[in-house]
């Protein structure tokens, strides 16, 4: 009984999506809760937010600017949470995006609104912009399908 | 019209034979001269109407040969029939033309015989080209004439006004010209616009080609006795001058620098972008206009990212206590089949409220409990109004009720997560899935 059979379309994004998610979904659950139980759930949230990410970028993989802007931020976040102190790490992951002021043009108020919203938007001209935003868009949506199903399997 | 082109061949052939007879040894100057003169005598017989059609079809046929679409010759003529008064005021001798009333109906007849007219052609292109290197005596002439050529006439200008000041002018009498023009449809005016966009950038290519024709118009000087060869000549010089615009791709009157069609190549894909995130993002077809649009793709991005966010959380706090069941919904959750139809979630959808309701008790519970900045509240309450804006399985008081008991005293919580236990081990009973083997089989 291969899962991979019964599957409507393995390659899809959102199979793949929801097999890397749920694979990361059960590791966190696996990891024991640390000490201090306040920070419990933040630290939860900030690792499934994580994982949807980077699940996402990497379902989508590294054709895509915005695919590859994500696991570029995550991974340069874990080497700094690793590497640096714990404030600049804080201050890194309440900041959107670290690269907000880079390559940025002054003028055009909603394109560059969407510039900063987009990850890896910063560097691309308009025309680029757009198509990314759309693929984004349409990736985002079966993320919030996904998460949404999962989410309700769980509460019900 | 027909029967009026014999003695039009004839003028022509006179006014050859003419300029030929006196031209030989002048200077280019007094050659003006006397074709102004020519021309005035010309004007004084009963010829003026043909002769207009004339001088005209030859400005037609030499524009031809520049701009090498003869789609365009039809605006091209109607332009420089318009032209007159400008000449009027340069050149005073052209004050004599009388003034086009029915532009079409001439425009066609001169495009008829501007087949028939190259040799005309050629010798106003020989005259004009000749007197663009003389003293600045003959430059106002100069100017008249080069304003003639199709170029849009604005009154007694120099060859080295300013071309941006040019170009506002000839979009301004293009305007008034679409105006009077009769039956034509709107997108004439954009073709109009690119029309004085294209002769801004002909300007100066037609300079350079001026070269050209006159060391051409050399090797006819030869040859100015057979008035037949002059058509030939005419048609290797607009041979000569093809291969500047073989490989542009454009419509009628638009632009052909390469600039410009990158342009218009750029603003085609952007056009074509937008339309498919219109289709995209909901709501987003009643707006026309781009700012807009990107308001509402921006909006709408936000809220996917922060109902992602708001997902997330409710995971986080989910899932520690639903260890033990996670393996089956990871089976479950493998199948699309499964997850695209849902039936016991579509079944359980409509008394969803209660759950829903502990569950989303649970959250704002473990949020506040855990102490968290009044950052970390927000983002559930932004999500949660989208996600009831959001036409997807959440029932209707499901923000109300969450807000009614969102201070609710956290002793519920036992009692919550116990009705919360029951639901899901009841629910993962009645999959009807083989959970176990399947997940271990998943695993290994």
């Amino acid at each position: 009984m291969n899962p991979q059979n019964l599957s409507l379309n393995p390659t899809s994004i959102r199979s793949k999506f929801t097999k890397t998610f749920l694979r990361a979904l059960t590791r966190i659950n696996n990891r024991r809760p640390p000490i201090s139980p306040s920070r419990e759930i933040y630290q939860r949230y900030r690792r499934v937010k994580i994982a949807a990410d980077a699940s996402m970028a990497s379902a989508v993989g590294s054709r895509r600017t915005w695919s590859r802007a994500i696991l570029w931020k995550i991974r340069n976040q874990r080497r700094y949470r690793a590497l640096v102190s714990r404030r600049i790490s804080t201050h890194a992951m309440t900041k959107r995006d670290p690269r907000e002021n880079y390559g940025r043009e002054v003028g055009h108020g909603s394109a560059d609104e969407l510039r900063r919203i987009v990850p890896g938007g910063e560097a691309m001209d308009f025309c680029s912009l757009l198509g990314e935003t759309a693929h984004y868009i349409k990736c985002l949506n079966t993320q919030v399908q996904v998460m949404r199903s999962i989410a309700d399997l769980y509460s019900t | 019209m027909n029967r009026a082109l014999p003695e039009m061949l004839h003028c022509l052939n006179t006014s050859v034979g003419n300029l030929a007879g006196n031209c030989t040894d002048l200077t280019v100057l007094d050659r003006q001269r006397t074709r102004i003169k020519w021309q005035q005598e010309q004007f004084q017989q009963q010829q003026q109407q043909q002769q207009q059609q004339n001088y005209f079809a030859s400005q037609g046929q030499q524009l031809q040969g520049l701009i090498n679409g003869d789609l365009r010759l039809d605006q091209v003529v109607t332009r420089s029939l318009k032209v007159d008064p400008g000449l009027e005021n340069g050149w005073p001798d052209y004050g004599k033309f009388p003034l086009p009333k029915t532009g079409f109906c001439e425009e066609s007849t001169g495009f008829e015989s501007a087949g028939y007219l190259n040799g005309s052609a050629f010798e106003m292109n020989y005259a004009i080209s000749r007197t663009a290197s003389c003293p600045p005596a003959v430059a106002e002439a100069v100017a008249a004439v080069a304003d003639g050529k199709g170029k849009e006439s604005i009154v007694t200008e120099k060859l080295s006004s300013a071309v941006g000041k040019e170009s506002f002018k000839k979009r301004k009498a293009d305007k008034a010209q679409n105006s009077k023009v009769v039956a034509e449809d709107d997108s004439r005016d954009k073709r109009i616009k690119g029309c004085a966009e294209e002769e801004d950038s002909k300007m100066t290519e037609q300079n350079s080609s001026k070269n050209n024709s006159s060391s051409n118009s050399k090797n006819n000087n030869n040859n100015r006795e057979n008035s037949g060869d002059t058509s030939k000549e005419n048609s290797k010089v607009s041979e000569v001058q093809k291969p500047d615009y073989i490989h542009v791709r454009a419509r009628r009157g638009q632009a052909t620098d390469s600039h410009s069609l990158a342009e218009r190549v750029r603003r085609e894909k952007i056009s074509e972008r937008m339309k498919y995130l219109q289709d995209l993002v909901p709501g987003c077809n009643k707006i026309t206009g781009k700012a807009g649009m990107l308001d509402e793709i921006i909006n709408y991005v936000q809220s996917l990212q922060r109902q992602v966010e708001f997902l997330s959380m409710k995971l986080a706090a989910v899932n520690p206590r639903l260890d033990f069941n996670i393996d089956n919904f990871f089976a479950k959750e493998v199948f699309p089949a499964c997850t695209a139809s849902f039936p016991t979630l579509g079944a359980t959808s409509s008394e969803m409220a209660n759950p829903a309701l502990l569950q989303l008790n649970q959250l704002q519970q473990v949020i506040s409990c855990c102490g968290l900045e009044m950052g970390m509240i927000n983002p559930p309450d932004m999500g949660l109004r989208r996600t009831t804006s959001a036409p997807v399985s959440f029932p209707e008081n499901f923000l109300d009720t969450s807000y009614f008991n969102q201070i609710q005293p956290s002793t519920t919580w036992d009692a919550d997560l116990q009705n919360l236990f029951g639901v899901d081990i009841h629910q993962g009973r009645s999959t009807p899935f083989p959970s176990q083997p399947f997940t271990d089989n998943y695993e290994s």
